[in-house]
Formats: structure tokens, C-alpha cells, sequence
């Protein structure tokens, strides 16, 4: 057979938000008029989804719609910090802060149809852009409601900051690096299944199993997307990718030479996605952005060997190294063979 | 050369225009027409986002001069949802999460359109080889297919059209589901600006003069002749800079131009706002830099030995940043152990490829405060620094963001931004510039590149004693993030495993190649692909399953990290545990089992595929109707 097939897995681990570093994320809510919500922050969006999660997180803590809910996003005149888009960190530090600036809009209104109503706020119910009394016949919408407290002087909003409790580690000189660098830590596990075409060298990646602790997962379709987009790439460099220089010249500067996966390379990808809550935050959550693509290089190298019985050190596993690789390990084997008839 | 006179149909209209000969397709449709929604992701006939469709046939218009249209129906990204209703394809893109970034969605949009017309009932396979021209960075493609399949179902009537929209659920509960991404329409529908797409009254085009050495002193910079040109309104230089210059996410090694000296290949020297991209580029070509090459470093080891060029002179050992992690006595955990393994691996440079090149717009505002808008990553930093670097308070100084159409990291660092607001500064015109694939690779960070010694010892049983790794990346001219990633790289680099004994050393060295910066994932790929390798090969020689050695060795709740933190709940295990159930997983030791195994090619698994089988490369882009 040509081709043959293997199997391989790794883990992983990963620690969310700044690294070593005390992270800190700041948002504004706005339970505005119609009783839709705004929500202001210095959040990010590099297409990782992390909009459409804020707005879930306030819809979820202030009870509208999503589709109610109005984003302003980075601009460093106009939001408020919530720092960069990197380190798996916007759901864990962006939206809980988004839930915390949620809740206290959302309170303020409360208290307002609490006095009104004369019950107590904890009776208070909010749900798909209602708001209403527990056991009473109390029922309005959250428009009405904003109408409600700003005729009486009040303009529902919520503002909340978010940091970590965090140290560096101790990296200077006779340093052992020891410290706290996150609070959120990340677990995960991947297996891979390969073919390897013995004439050519070529590796296809079949399929993956990718199992992640997310804390939470507020968007399972964003999360299965970032895992997804995080295992090609992976693959990408586990098997293509090669940015080549000589003399500090580069001899890849455009897609023709420097080769990235295409509709062809890619696996199924099937995802299972692990809840396990973060006790810290408000929200449970945590991040996968990275530690999607951390065990997928080492799972298609273990599969690689479990398939052809030959590893690679080097990255990328190009089909010139597989063969030669192959080529040496039949040598090895032939002379083996040879001293032990001897 | 005299323009020509156009006359095609696009987008259903009758369009008769003049236009410059030089111009592609690509630039006539964006620039002339403000079409802006199909991209360009590497003006080669590489990526397909500029695909459009002329005489209703799939085209790459980067490829294509303008005047090949003459006469042709054009139909780009902005026809299939005309008055603002989605098509079938776009609301299943929607629907189905297809869209991240969003940049090479209105060409991958287009290429799908053509692959069901082509063909109504195409299987996954083949819908997969119709999209092969179409390069996506972000989804792993795995949603596009999805909805590719749904909207075929749809438009066959094998699903209803429900199918494409939202679900609602009953208790009104929205954490947990997949709502519908928020900015998927303008996504898909070629709506969203990105900064390339932006244009402003009055805008200047940027250019920049980059190094074509790797490392020389520059002697002198003469703009006259570029500054005498017709159409340019400035020429900047590092002389320009009126503040303290200097951007990096932990060191501020890097003058926004070179500044005395070129460290890598493509590093910026001197930058050019004029009327229009043309002249702004051939005022480029007529700035006279005088070098004198110095001896260059490219190899990390050989940089860090005595006697090497020295990169930057405040870090003599060209050492950017060493981190050490020490628990226990490694060289006492060896010597107890039963099996002591030791290997070399190595990674190699990645460049991000988001689709979306840099870009980015400047201007200072009637309250003389200077604006960037530009898709970055980290604009609350950038303020920081470009209040410094052109020295005005904080409070004069604003960033916006644009939408990023691909980061992964790459978009983390100030690197032309400095540029773009001293422009705006000399002018107080509103400037844009817009990289080429070309610059963008040239001199953008990668991923670091690095050579990793591994040592583990085990007991039989599996138990590890002791870990020592050494790891040297090449972290090119400039910091960047590169201590960052040093740390982390170290913090995680021994695995998910309670390790008695460990050293970790890693060391980001400076050398006169690209410089490596942030890249998703952060240094931890590099160091766990060499533990998580190693941990097979111990397998092997012990005759465990690789589930069981990680098992025998895995961080539980309560556990202790390297760096001596306490952890509560370690969810490890239910990943292991997850991860072998989903696969089927048959256990075994990692030797070579894959020409017995029982668990293979299962339902899961996507059929392999004979490269180029089908179609022929051609045959892609063949008749749409
Ligand atoms: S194929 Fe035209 S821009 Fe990439
Ligand atoms: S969504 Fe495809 S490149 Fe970003």
C-alpha cells in the first residue's frame, strides 16, 4: 500500500489573558431608549467573534434581545480601556467586564420599577426586552421602562472595571520564575489522523478531535470556528508554511512561494467543547483563541510516526524530509538486518 | 499614456467612464467606482478576494487590466445583495458562522456562487475543490463548506428557507447558543470598510523607501529630488521625529524609519505622501541613500557568541531576553531516573498571512488631535507610544480602530502607524497607505523561529523525574514581543505534568533577519511541540499508550505549576478523557501501529483526496451559466 494511515494525540495547556502582568478591562452599559442596550468598550474585534459574544453577555445580563444590543467598540477618544485583542483574552476580560457594566445598568432600572411597583427589586424579573414583578401582575417592556425611570430622572446605566490577580514571575538574573503569571488556566486535547503516501511524501491530515476546557462557552459556533481556524493553521506549519530567508533576504514574499492551506489541506475537524467554570470572573468563561492550535503540530508528528515510523524534529514535515527520512530509516533497518544474519 | 474610454456593464448598470491604462480590473472597480467590496489580498492570483464575475464567469480581477473589460458585464460582491436583501449563500454564510475577519469572504462568497451554479447539487468534496483558488486565514474553512452545503439544501428545496435563520430558543436564554454573528452581514455583503477601503477629501497616498540590506549605516538620506517632484507634498525621514522615538510591545528598540542604521531586509527609512500612489512611488525611487554595509548576524547561536555583530549596542550579547523557570535539581532527578531521553527539535518562521494587508489612514482634526485609524490589535498601546514618539499629550493623540481583517498577532505592533501621523502632521492632510502582500511579508514580525534541546527523564513506570529544555529563538532586528513570548514559551514549555525537577532557559536573540513578534500562540506552540513529541517517543521505549503516560504524569486539581503556582480545578483529564472517547481511540504504545490499527477512517474522518483529481485548475473557473 502507498498510503498508509496513522494515529496521534497531544495535550495542552494555556494560561488566559496578559501573561506575568495584571490585565485589566473597563465597559460602559446603557440601557437606552426602546430598551436596547449599549454597551461602550475598547474591545477589539479580529474575527474571532468576540462582538456577537458581548452582546450575548449583555442581552443575557440586562434581558433583551442580542440583536438589541449596540456595540461601541475601540476608539481610544470615545471607549473606555479595554486593551488589546491577543493572549485569549477578550471573552475572559472584555466580556466579563461587559457583564459586570451590564448588571449595575440593569440594577439601577430595577430599583427604579421597584419603588414604582413598590415591591422589592429582588422580585424584579427581566427577560426578552421585558421587565417584570415576580406574583404580580406587573409586566412591561424595557422600553416602557426606560421611559419610566428617566421620567423620573434617572438614565439607566452601568460602568465597571475587571483586573487580574496576577504577578510577574521571577525571571531576572538567578531568578527560579516563580509567580502567579495567570488566574485562568486552560486544558486541552487533540488527536489526529493522517495518510501518509509512501511514494510521494505527502501527508494529508484526516481529521482531528479536538476536546477544550473553555470555561463557559457563550457562542459554541465561535468556539468550534476558533478551534477549527486554529487547527489549520497549525497544520499550515506543521506541514507547508516556510518563510525562508538567505542573507536576510526572503525568497517568500508572496502566497505563489510561501504555500498556506487551502480548501484541500484541511481536516474534518470535530470539536468537543469542556465547561469547566472559572470560579473567579462572573461569567465562567475563559478563551480558546490559541490553545486551539498548541497540540495540533505535535498530534500530526505523533501520527506521522504512528503511520511510517519515521519523526520529524524539524518543522515543517515538507514530503522531501518524509522520504528522506523514510529512505534513512529503511537503510537503518537493512543494516540491522544484515549484522544480525551475521 | 492617454486614458481609455470604458464602457461595460457593472453591477446591472451601464457604466462609460475614462481610465488609466496601467489600472487592473481590481483598481478600476475600487478605486473609480468606490466597489470596494471585493479585496485585494495579494495582487497575484493567489488568494481570491478579489474575485468578480466578467461575462458570468468567476474571475481573479487583480489579474486583469481594466481594458480587457471593454464591453464585458461585470457583476462584483455588491450585485448579489442589491437592495440590501442577502442572497441564499450570503445568509447561510451568516447562518452558518462562515465569516470571522470577513476579508476574503466577498471573494469566497463569489467563488461559492460560481461552484453552485455550476454545478446545483455539488457533494462537500467536490464544493471543497471548486474553492480551492479561495484562501481563508481565519475558519479553517470548515464553515464555509457548512454553508456552501446549506444553501444548496435551500436552493434545492431540501431545506426549508427557516434553515438560514436564527433560532430562537424558548426560554429566551442566549449564552450557550450559537446566535448569529452580529457583523456577518456587512461581512458578506461586501459592506464593511476595512482601512484600505476608506478614503477621506483631500487624502494623500503614502509610500515607503525600505532597506535593501540587512544591516548597514546609513550615511546620508537626500530627498531633494523626491521632495521637487510635482504632486508630493512631503518627504519624512527618522530626522523628522520630533519626540523621543521608539515603539516595541516590551522594549522600544525600533525608530518608526531607521534611524542611523538598517538592521533587517525591508525596514522602513524614509516614507512619501503625494497626490496619487504613483507619484508617491516614483518619488520613492528618487531618494538617494548613501550605505556602508556592516557586518551582518542571521544565525541566533552564532549571535550569541563573543565577537558577534553586535545588532542593537544596548544589548552587547545581541541577548533580547533570557527566561529561567527552576523547580528542584534537575541533574539529581536524572540520575534517579531509569530512562533519560534527550532530542533537538526545531520550528521554522510563519508569517501570519491575514488576508487583509496593513493599512491605515491618518489626519489631525479640527481640535488638532492627531487620529490614526488602522486595523491594529493594540491601540491603547500605540497611543502610548505615538504620544512619546511625536510628543504631544496623550489626550491629542486617538486611535481608531478599523476592522481587522486578520491579526493572529501580526497586527500587534506600531509599525506604521508612526509613519502615517507624522505625514498627516507635515501636511495636515488627511494620508492613507496600504502595503502590498509583497511589504507586508517583507517586513512585518513572524513567528519565532526556534531550536529547542529537550532532556526527560522517566522512571519505568512512566512517572517523569526531571526536565531540562533549552530553547534559542531568533527573535530578527527588533524586540517587538519577543520577551513575551520568550516568557511564556518557558512559563508553559514543560506540559501540563507535575516534574519534580526542571530547567527551562529561553533565550530571544537579536539578528539581522525579519524581526519575530507576537504570533497566535505565543511561544507555548514552539515548547510543547517538543514536549508533546518527546512524551511519544518515551512511550514507546516504556510500551505505554500515550493517554496513559500523560494520564500517570497529569496535572490534577489542587496541583502546583512550575512557576510554584497553586491551581484549583485542573480540567486535564476530562480533556484526555474527552478527546480518546470522541476518536474511538485504540490504546496501545505509540510503535508505529497504523498499519494494524482497528480505530481508522471512521465516520468522522474526511475521505483523503488524489490532488487535482476532478478539475483541472482551469476548469474552476469555467462558465457560470
Ligand atoms: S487573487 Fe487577486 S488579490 Fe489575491
Ligand atoms: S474570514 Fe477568511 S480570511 Fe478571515
Amino acid at each position: 500500500m502507498a498510503r498508509k494511515r496513522g494515529r496521534g494525540m497531544a495535550a495542552c495547556w494555556y494560561g488566559i489573558a496578559r501573561t506575568a502582568t495584571i490585565d485589566r478591562a473597563a465597559a460602559w452599559a446603557e440601557i437606552d431608549d426602546g430598551g436596547s442596550a449599549k454597551i461602550v468598550t475598547g474591545v477589539t474585534e479580529i474575527g474571532e467573534g468576540i462582538l456577537t459574544v458581548l452582546a450575548q453577555i449583555a442581552a443575557h445580563e440586562i434581558g433583551v434581545k442580542p440583536e438589541h444590543v449596540v456595540i461601541g467598540d475601540n476608539d481610544t477618544a470615545r471607549a473606555p480601556e479595554a486593551a488589546h485583542a491577543g493572549a485569549s483574552r477578550q471573552t475572559y476580560m472584555v466580556g466579563n467586564v461587559v457583564a459586570l457594566a451590564s448588571r449595575e445598568a440593569r440594577q439601577r432600572l430595577v430599583d427604579v420599577m421597584a419603588e414604582m411597583w413598590d415591591v422589592s427589586a429582588e422580585t424584579i424579573r427581566t427577560g426578552n426586552g421585558e421587565i417584570w414583578a415576580e406574583n404580580t401582575n406587573h409586566r412591561i417592556s424595557m422600553g416602557e421602562a426606560v421611559a419610566c425611570a428617566k421620567n423620573r430622572g434617572v438614565v439607566p446605566i452601568g460602568s465597571a472595571t475587571f483586573g487580574t490577580d496576577t504577578t510577574g514571575i521571577m525571571d531576572g538574573k538567578g531568578g527560579d520564575g516563580s509567580g502567579r503569571p495567570w488566574q485562568a488556566y486552560v486544558f486541552g486535547c487533540q488527536v489526529a489522523e493522517v495518510e501518509v503516501d509512501t511514494i510521494t511524501g505527502e501527508v494529508q491530515v484526516l481529521a482531528v478531535w479536538a476536546a477544550h476546557d473553555v470555561g463557559r462557552a457563550v457562542n459554541p459556533q465561535g468556539v468550534e470556528g476558533q478551534i477549527e481556524g486554529g487547527i489549520v493553521q497549525a497544520i499550515g506549519q506543521a506541514l507547508m508554511e516556510d518563510y525562508q530567508l538567505n542573507d536576510g533576504h526572503t525568497s517568500t514574499s508572496g502566497f505563489a512561494k510561501y504555500i498556506l492551506p487551502t480548501s484541500l489541506d484541511v481536516p474534518r475537524v470535530n470539536s468537543i467543547i469542556i465547561e469547566d467554570p472559572d470560579p473567579i470572573g462572573p461569567l465562567g468563561v475563559k478563551g480558546i483563541g490559541e490553545p486551539a492550535m498548541v497540540p495540533t503540530i505535535p498530534a500530526v508528528m505523533n501520527a506521522i510516526y504512528d503511520a511510517v515510523g519515521v519523526r520529524v524534529f524539524d518543522l515543517p514535515a515538507t514530503p522531501e524530509k518524509i522520504l528522506l527520512a523514510m529512505r534513512e530509516k529503511a537503510r537503518r533497518e537493512a543494516t540491522m538486518a544484515m549484522q544480525a544474519a551475521e | 499614456m492617454v486614458d481609455i474610454r470604458l464602457n461595460a456593464t457593472i453591477n446591472g448598470r451601464k457604466v462609460s467612464r475614462d481610465a488609466k491604462p496601467h489600472l487592473r480590473l481590481l483598481d478600476f472597480l475600487r478605486d473609480d467606482l468606490n466597489l470596494t467590496g471585493n479585496k485585494e489580498g495579494c495582487g497575484a492570483g493567489e488568494c481570491g478576494t478579489c474575485s468578480v464575475f466578467v461575462d458570468g464567469v468567476l474571475m481573479k480581477s487583480c489579474l486583469m487590466p481594466v481594458a480587457k473589460a471593454q464591453g464585458a458585464q461585470i457583476d462584483t460582491i455588491e450585485s448579489l445583495a442589491k437592495s440590501g436583501e442577502l442572497s441564499v449563500l450570503q445568509k447561510a454564510f451568516h447562518k452558518a458562522g462562515a465569516s470571522q475577519c470577513g476579508y476574503c469572504i466577498p471573494g469566497m462568497v463569489m467563488a461559492a456562487t460560481a461552484a453552485l451554479r455550476a454545478n446545483p447539487f455539488a457533494d462537500r468534496e467536490e464544493i471543497k475543490e471548486r474553492l480551492g483558488g479561495n484562501i481563508c486565514r481565519c475558519t479553517g474553512y470548515q464553515k464555509i463548506f457548512d454553508a456552501v452545503e446549506l444553501a444548496r439544501d435551500v436552493q434545492n428545496g431540501r431545506l426549508p428557507a427557516t434553515a438560514l435563520l436564527e433560532t430562537d430558543t424558548a426560554d429566551g436564554e442566549v449564552i450557550g447558543k450559537s446566535v448569529r454573528r452580529i457583523d456577518a452581514p456587512s461581512k458578506v455583503s461586501g459592506r464593511l470598510k476595512y482601512a484600505g477601503d476608506m478614503t477621506m477629501p483631500g487624502m494623500l497616498y503614502v509610500q515607503v523607501l525600505r532597506s535593501p540590506h540587512a544591516h548597514a549605516r546609513i550615511v546620508s538620506i537626500d530627498t531633494s529630488a523626491a521632495l521637487a517632484m510635482e504632486g508630493v507634498e512631503s518627504v519624512i525621514t527618522s530626522a523628522d521625529v520630533p519626540g523621543k522615538d521608539g515603539f516595541g510591545v516590551f522594549v522600544h528598540d525600533q525608530p518608526i524609519m531607521a534611524r542611523d542604521k538598517v538592521r533587517y531586509v525591508g525596514e522602513a527609512i524614509a516614507a512619501v505622501a503625494a497626490e496619487d500612489a504613483l507619484t508617491a512611488k516614483r518619488a520613492v525611487a528618487a531618494i538617494k541613500v548613501v550605505y556602508e554595509r556592516l557586518v551582518p548576524v542571521f544565525d541566533p547561536d552564532e549571535a550569541m557568541r563573543v565577537g558577534a555583530a553586535v545588532v542593537h549596542d544596548y544589548a552587547p550579547d545581541n541577548i533580547t531576553k533570557h527566561i529561567p523557570i527552576r523547580v528542584g535539581d534537575v541533574e539529581a532527578g536524572f540520575a534517579e531516573s531509569d530512562l533519560v531521553i534527550e532530542e533537538n527539535y526545531s520550528t521554522q518562521a510563519i508569517e501570519h498571512a491575514y488576508l487583509e494587508p496593513e493599512a491605515g489612514l491618518a489626519y489631525v482634526d479640527h481640535d488638532d488631535v492627531v487620529t490614526v485609524v488602522s486595523p491594529s490589535q493594540n491601540i491603547t498601546h500605540h497611543r502610548h507610544m505615538l504620544a512619546r514618539i511625536i510628543a504631544r499629550p496623550i489626550s491629542k493623540v486617538r486611535f481608531i480602530m478599523s476592522p481587522v481583517g486578520g491579526g493572529f498577532g501580526g497586527k500587534e505592533d506600531m509599525i506604521y502607524q508612526g509613519m502615517l501621523a507624522l505625514l498627516a502632521m507635515k501636511t495636515m492632510r488627511p494620508v492613507r497607505l496600504v502595503y502590498t502582500r509583497e511589504e507586508s511579508i517583507i517586513s512585518t514580525a513572524k513567528r519565532h523561529p526556534s531550536r529547542t534541546t529537550l532532556r526527560m527523564g522517566v522512571m519505568r513506570d512512566g512517572r517523569i523525574r526531571a526536565l531540562a529544555m533549552r530553547m534559542v529563538c531568533d527573535g530578527g532586528a527588533y524586540g517587538l514581543s519577543t520577551e513575551g513570548v520568550m516568557r511564556k514559551a518557558a512559563i508553559l514549555a514543560a506540559g501540563p505534568y507535575n516534574i519534580p525537577n526542571v530547567r527551562i532557559d529561553t533565550f530571544g536573540i537579536y539578528t539581522n533577519n525579519t524581526p519575530s513578534g507576537a504570533f497566535r500562540s505565543f511561544g507555548a506552540l514552539q515548547t510543547q511541540f517538543a514536549t508533546e513529541s518527546h512524551l511519544d517517543i518515551i512511550a514507546e521505549r516504556l510500551g505505554l499508550d500515550p493517554f496513559e503516560i500523560r494520564r500517570i504524569n497529569a496535572m490534577r486539581d489542587g496541583a502546583t505549576t512550575h512557576t510554584k503556582q497553586k491551581l484549583g480545578s485542573v480540567s486535564l483529564m476530562r480533556a484526555l478523557d474527552a478527546a480518546e472517547q470522541a476518536s474511538g481511540w485504540e490504546a496501545g504504545a505509540p510503535a508505529v501501529r497504523g498499519p494494524t490499527r482497528g480505530d481508522l477512517a471512521h465516520d468522522d474522518v474526511r475521505p483523503s483526496v488524489t490532488l487535482g483529481a476532478r478539475f483541472g485548475a482551469d476548469d474552476t473557473q469555467e462558465a457560470a451559466e
